[in-house]
């Protein structure tokens, strides 16, 4: 019946529910019927007309009137994000911090953030928190703490002769920046007696990218893969200022514990 | 019993119509036709079917399970599996997937046929699509009884059940791409659109939300985004589509009439694909979000106006003069009752996503309320219509009892009714006593326990008129139905209604 | 309509459109979001919870705690959550960048949890502290907070005794105006009921919310805690009731959180969002300072 572009309308039968019609049929008509103005239509649909423009109209206004500006910071819907004085606090803040060198500002950032477990004096609890003054780990390459900071570490593990069983170190990398694991990597290898070199930005981020894939901690075995002396690659001069540190250097002979 | 139409004469044949004296030979083959595709889609559509009312059942005695939880907190407080986060995600989870979703499918895997008028290819294909989706369901809701609920709303099924579904999907969806590449005639009728668009769009929407929320999980509350998104366009993408569609197929179909307008089914159909998929949002109004994309979906459901007036207008300008048919027709009824649900479902969505109503009834259970009134009121009693009117047509026989589907649809609707009333009147009691910050919060949960107890009222009838519904269904499987050439009336049939 | 390739077109275009205004483009402005810290890098906020606390959130998202449960605070001109004491400011993107699952939550009836990490009063903000002698689960604790008291400085008391093993908890509970030395003698319980908001209670309050709040509708999750004859002595994470509880387990017999309700606590616990953040205002003390991390008081 392909043939047939237009197959014949068959009875309706009131309520009959059975095969009367096809409604494909019914809706071949309907295509035919379009052509012509049907009575009644017109004022209906002038209506709807009129309705589709009050819709559009407030729709539009609502938009209009609770739109926060269409800035993702603007939660309130009648705006007001106060973005002036962001900005302003921030430029003056940045000229504060290039006026501290590295280690200072690795200082800060220790005490905030690893003093708690590490302890300011570097030496961790016996038993739980591991030593920084003086560790194996901190005093070789800059490859392993590199590492551990940004993917954290996790098990049993063993520096300076101790034993530390169920340490867990959380990783940074989603809470520090490059320059700020930078700094407070430069200050542990320089405080208590520590003999590393610094650790620039550069780095880092080099490394960050190397480790993108990795979403676990290290542990033990992994860090123990890792050749002691190991550097990071691109390493910077020593106490270098940030912007210095973009010019690549030749990796630092790696300072022997 | 496609024999039994072939008798009656014209009355409103259109002039082109009038054709040669080979008409009744032509419906002949038409009937023959239809016939064949019926016989090709039995085995996949029940199955379909069966499948769906079986969830169905499991999820009413999980709601009812759930809502008693809620006045009655310290039952079974010892069972891990009962406790009352569990059972509502499950029951919730039951409903979408288990549901309304087969339901769905086997509907439009039955109109597709018919209007491509194209018997069923590979049923294999459908009937192992369903299995896979039955088993997808089974595994989702014992994930999240075992305690594996992934915490978004409405996509709780652990991520290893979200897979099958998606496996069984594809399937089913293979087989809509087939009955569309083998399709005869050259117009594509209003509900093929709907149907079409909704089996494109949801693995979009599925596999776009599995991959943002589990495979490359997006940011914090960017989450939360991701998630409404999905749970909005399930309900308006997905289920409303083939809610639509098969409302844009019954009613002209059971009262033989063309649909009213062309142009309104075109213009209602793109401006809802438009702006129906861009609501949402309006659910996390005043939340840590960026306040255009709040508005957006507010200003977007507002514009929804616009394709539920084109579309309530179109049916009821279609059905003028045929409403007394809605006296006799089981498929009439529970369809109009559906699509008039559709239009207050739209209305109150708009009222309650105004930011000014919002603040009051936002994290009340009017937004419960809202669910039942697009998946029951609506999607519910629509897909009850298609099946009584498919199912006879599958089985070869009638339905039993004309009581027992008068009884179903008076206890559905005066049960959706109560509980879309007692959650809409409770949350805004809820709402208007939590924002007063005189009194203490208990109070504010304990202005809504009468409504709650109301609602586990309206949950008994909803309880009755599924089993009520499951038994009728059970005889038609069965092949207890009646064996007659005339469908079964709700009511005995007067000449005059008959002939309007 | 005629021909299908219009019709699929258009179908594809309605939605890409969609998922371009709604996800895209919003996933631009919120969603790479990092912690806001001081210019030299201290005080970070929000720091990704770790060990139990992360492992509560499934707990709670598994159970549905979010179906009745907020955690969102709205601001002022919408609802009454800041003068509910929900907290001190609204919620902010921000806040979340480290949640997964995200539970904001759609209804309440229960409270808002957005603060309840950060609601124990001041006495006993040493409670989650890990004690000397308790096996830490997690590094670091203190991440982006206000330097906390050593671990090891922090008696361990009745309050602290049940709650050892969250150190998570104390690390998202800024308390600066803890002395790291003071010792914790102060009262656990008034009349048989601990304070609101320590470990001990949220265990009280999951095990029996009626016993705490008389017209609670929180279902209780009694199957988290495991009822077993005492062996030796009473275990020191045992709920502690009073004689006349009718939920006292018999003589003999005691009532301990299992690993599953001490990560829901912690992770409870751990949910603070008292931290100043600069994009929005907070109610007692407007953000203007260009460091107003510090604000907390």
């Amino acid at each position: 019946m392909n043939e047939n572009p237009s197959p014949p309308k068959r009875v309706r039968q009131g309520m009959d529910y059975g095969e009367t019609q096809e409604v494909q049929d019914t809706h071949a008509a309907i295509q035919r019927e379009k052509l012509e103005p049907r009575a009644g239509l017109e004022p209906l649909s002038l209506w709807l007309i009129a309705l589709y423009g009050l819709a559009v109209f407030f729709g539009g206004a609502y938009l209009g009137r609770y739109s926060g500006d269409f800035s993702g910071d603007g939660l309130d819907p009648l705006g007001g994000a106060q973005r002036s004085k962001k900005t302003g606090a921030a430029g003056a803040a940045a000229t504060q911090v290039a006026e501290l060198s590295p280690a200072d500002r690795g200082k800060k950032i220790f005490s905030a953030n690893c003093a708690t477990c590490h302890q300011m004096t570097g030496l961790g609890v016996a038993g739980q928190y591991p030593p920084l003054a003086g560790s194996e780990i901190v005093n070789g390459g800059t490859r392993r703490p590199a590492m551990i900071v940004l993917k954290g570490l996790t098990g049993p593990l063993t520096v300076k002769g101790q034993h530390f069983g169920s340490a867990v170190m959380q990783p940074w990398e989603k809470t520090l920046n490059d320059q700020k694991i930078a700094d407070v990597l430069t200050f542990v290898r320089q405080e208590w007696g520590n003999t590393g070199g610094p650790v620039s930005p550069e780095q880092i981020s080099a490394l960050r990218k190397e480790l993108a894939g990795r979403a676990d901690s290290w542990t033990e075995p992994d860090i123990l893969a890792v050749p002691e002396t190991a550097e990071l690659p691109g390493g910077a001069a020593a106490g270098a200022a940030p912007n210095e540190q973009s010019k690549p250097a030749a990796p630092t002979p790696a300072p022997k514990t | 019993m496609e024999s039994m139409t072939t008798t009656g004469t014209a009355t409103s044949r259109p002039p082109e119509a009038q054709r040669s004296s080979e008409q009744v030979t032509q419906t002949e083959i038409e009937n023959v036709e239809r016939a064949l595709i019926d016989a090709s889609t039995r085995v996949p559509v029940l199955m379909f079917y069966t499948s769906a009312i079986v969830w169905l059942l499991l999820g009413t005695l999980l709601a009812g399970f759930a809502s008693f939880k809620l006045h009655s907190p310290d039952m079974f407080s010892g069972i891990s599996f009962l406790t009352f986060g569990r059972v509502r995600a499950a029951h919730m989870n039951m409903m979408v997937y288990g549901w309304a979703s087969m339901a769905g499918m086997g509907t439009a895997i039955w109109l597709m046929a018919r209007l491509c008028r194209t018997t069923l290819r590979h049923p294999l294909l459908l009937v192992t699509g369903a299995a896979f989706w039955n088993f997808g369901v089974l595994l989702g809701v014992g994930g999240i009884l075992a305690g594996d609920s992934t915490g978004y709303e409405w996509f709780e099924f652990p991520a290893y059940a979200g897979v099958v579904i998606f496996v069984a999907y594809l399937l089913v969806m293979s087989w809509a791409v087939l009955m569309f590449r083998f399709r005869r005639g050259d117009t594509i009728y209003i509900t093929q659109w709907y149907l079409l668009a909704a089996f494109l769009w949801f693995p979009w929407m599925y596999g776009a939300t599995q991959v943002m929320l589990f495979v490359v999980p997006v940011q914090g509350v960017m989450q939360a985004v991701v998630s409404w998104w999905y749970a909005n366009n399930l309900m308006f993408l997905w289920l409303g589509s083939i809610g639509l569609g098969t409302v844009y197929y019954m009613i002209p179909k059971v009262i033989g009439r063309p649909v009213y307008s062309y142009n309104l089914a075109t213009i209602g159909f793109w401006t809802y694909a438009l702006f129906a998929s861009w609501t949402g949002m309006q659910r996390l109004i005043d939340g840590p979000f960026p306040a255009w994309m709040i508005t957006a979906s507010i200003a977007a459901t507002i514009l929804c106006i616009i394709p539920v007036a084109t579309v309530g207008l179109n049916h009821h300008m279609t059905m003028r003069g045929y409403f007394p048919l809605m006296r006799y027709s089981p498929t009439l009824r529970f369809t109009v009752f559906g699509a008039i649900s559709y239009t207050a479902f739209s209305i109150v969505g708009v009222i309650i996503s105004l930011r000014s109503m919002a603040r009051i009834v936002q994290f009340t259970q009017v937004s419960v309320a809202y669910s039942h009134l697009g998946l029951y009121a609506f999607f519910t009693m629509v897909m009850f219509g298609s099946m009584y009117y498919i199912v006879p047509r599958l089985v070869g026989c009638e339905w039993r009892y004309a009581s027992l589907i008068k009884l179903h649809f008076w206890s559905s609707a005066y049960g959706v009714g109560l509980m879309v009333l007692m959650l809409l009147v409770g949350g805004l009691v809820q709402g208007l006593s939590m924002n007063d910050a005189t009194l203490s919060f208990t109070e504010s949960t304990q202005s809504v326990l009468p409504y709650l107890r109301g609602r586990s009222l309206s949950g008994v009838l909803l309880t009755a008129s599924h089993f009520i519904f499951a038994f009728h269904f059970g005889l038609m499987l069965l092949g207890l139905g009646r064996t007659a050439s005339v469908p079964t009336f709700l009511n005995p049939v007067e000449p005059e209604d008959v002939h309007p | 309509m005629k021909g299908l390739l219009p019709l699929f077109l258009g179908i594809l275009g309605t939605f890409a459109f969609s998922w371009t205004g709604l996800i895209f483009i919003p996933n631009l402005q919120i969603g790479h979001l990092d912690p806001q810290m001081e210019e030299d890098g201290t005080d970070a906020y929000p720091a990704p919870k770790s060990g139990m606390a992360e492992r509560g959130r499934h707990i709670y998202a598994a159970n549905g705690c979010d179906y009745c449960h907020s955690q969102q605070v709205r601001a002022d001109y919408a609802g009454s959550d800041l003068d509910r004491k929900w907290g001190e400011r609204r919620s902010a993107p921000r806040d979340y960048i480290f949640e997964h699952p995200v539970l904001l939550g759609k209804m309440r009836m229960g409270p808002d949890l957005a603060n309840v990490g950060h609601r124990p009063p001041v006495t006993d903000q040493n409670a989650p502290a890990p004690s000397a002698t308790a096996a830490p689960t997690t590094g670091a604790p203190g991440a982006g907070t206000s330097p906390t008291p050593p671990p090891a400085a922090a008696p361990a008391t009745a309050a602290a005794s049940q709650t050892t093993s969250a150190p998570p908890a104390a690390a998202q509970n800024p308390t600066p105006s803890a002395s790291p030395t003071a010792p914790n003698e102060t009262v656990t319980a008034i009349n048989g009921v601990p304070i609101p908001y320590t470990e001990a209670w949220h265990h009280r309050h999951l095990y029996n919310p009626r016993s705490i709040t008389l017209d609670s509708d929180m279902p209780a999750f009694r199957f988290l805690y495991e009822k077993r004859q005492v062996s030796g002595q009473v275990s020191a994470d045992a709920l502690n009731f009073e004689s006349s509880s009718p939920d006292a387990p018999p003589a003999g017999w005691e009532i301990v959180p299992t690993y599953d309700a001490k990560c829901l606590v912690a992770y409870l616990m751990s949910l603070d969002q008292s931290h100043a953040l600069k994009e929005v205002k907070t109610a007692a003390a407007p953000a203007s300072s260009p460091a107003p991390g510090k604000a907390v008081k």
